[in-house]
């Protein structure tokens, strides 16, 4: 009789202790999702305007002719540690409505802005303007100065410069 | 001696013969369930994508298939928390190239559903309710579009865990 009670009891306990670890044990269920992004390369130039003018002025007193500033905008998207160039390049030499020209290389250029640098116009092969390593944004300025001769023939000159932003 | 057992007979009788005389007679059953914790959840789609777009012009691009719809049905213990989280294994990689998953965010509607932002390092909870049942509800991923991700094609696991106490 004691035997029995006592293995009842012992009974008794384990089903407790099993019922109980399973009231009380977490159960999860997972699930698994990939996800994919697209990240292709872009370029996007802006600048603040697409005039620059230099007035008139002594050639002694202004050797050097200024345009007001341009506000440069470069926003680039390319693979990691490629290089991202701007260039400019002249269509051709400053010209009058006679015909008259001035060298394009008389127009030079100062800049301001990380990865942006000082340069020479020229109307054959393209010239840096910025430089810079990877994609993000850049912002500087660029500003136009034209040697002021003496020897330049009067007139209305002008010249289209083309910028490029390359992102490969 | 013959009147002993007469008594101890008519005794006998009347003990027998009592119940079938009786209106009505009880019993008891122990019935007994185990009501053991369950979890399971389920997902309207296993991938979602992000195309590529203009970051001006889209800064926070949504996933294309549009929201993720989520049941999850739970039995726990009563007054305990139900908690649905979701982690990366990894962070968005292309290449050599790495986009950390906190790029990723998203909203949630729905009864217990919160918006939260992707990490690799915990579990991030994307909704929470208290006690058993079924609930639903859906989950709409956005990826921030910068300037400066590089140019690849990235992918990333992530893991949704249901877990009912």
């Amino acid at each position: 009789m004691m035997t029995k009670a006592v293995w009842g009891g012992i009974i008794t306990a384990a089903a407790l202790v099993l019922v109980s670890t399973q009231a009380s044990a977490q159960v999860v269920d997972t699930k698994t999702v990939t996800v994919s992004a697209t990240v292709n390369a872009k370029a996007k130039l802006t600048l603040g305007t697409n005039t620059a003018s230099f007035a008139d002025a002594d050639p002694d007193v202004t050797p050097l002719l200024s345009a007001a500033a341009i506000s440069v905008d470069v926003k680039t998207r390319t693979a990691a540690a490629s290089n991202v160039t701007l260039t400019v390049l002249a269509g051709g030499a400053l010209t009058n409505a006679s015909s008259d020209t001035i060298p394009i290389n008389q127009l030079t250029w100062t800049a301001t802005g990380s990865g942006f640098a000082a340069g020479t116009m020229s109307s054959s092969t393209a010239q840096a303007l910025g430089t810079f390593l990877g994609g993000g944004t850049a912002s500087g300025t660029q500003t136009y100065q034209l040697v002021n001769s003496w020897n330049y023939k009067t007139g209305s000159y002008s010249a289209t410069i083309t910028y490029t932003l390359t992102a490969p | 001696m013959f009147s002993r057992h007469f008594a101890v007979i008519l005794l006998s009788w009347a003990v027998v013969a009592s119940p079938t005389r009786a209106a009505a007679q009880t019993s008891t059953a122990t019935l007994s369930a185990n009501i053991g914790a369950v979890a399971s959840l389920t997902l309207s789609a296993a991938t979602i994508a992000f195309p590529d777009a203009d970051p001006d012009t889209v800064p926070l691009i949504p996933a294309t298939a549009g929201p993720i719809l989520i049941t999850a049905k739970s039995r726990a213990t009563a007054g305990a928390q139900v908690v649905l989280a979701v982690q990366a294994t990894d962070d968005l990689r292309s290449g050599v190239s790495v986009i950390p998953a906190s790029n990723i965010t998203w909203t949630g509607s729905g009864v217990g559903f919160v918006a939260g932002t992707l990490s690799t390092s915990s579990p991030v909870t994307v909704a929470a309710w208290t006690g058993s049942g079924i609930r639903s509800g859906s989950q709409q991923f956005f990826f921030r579009n910068l300037w400066t991700h590089p140019t690849g094609t990235y992918t990333l696991t992530m893991i949704y865990t249901l877990s009912a106490p």
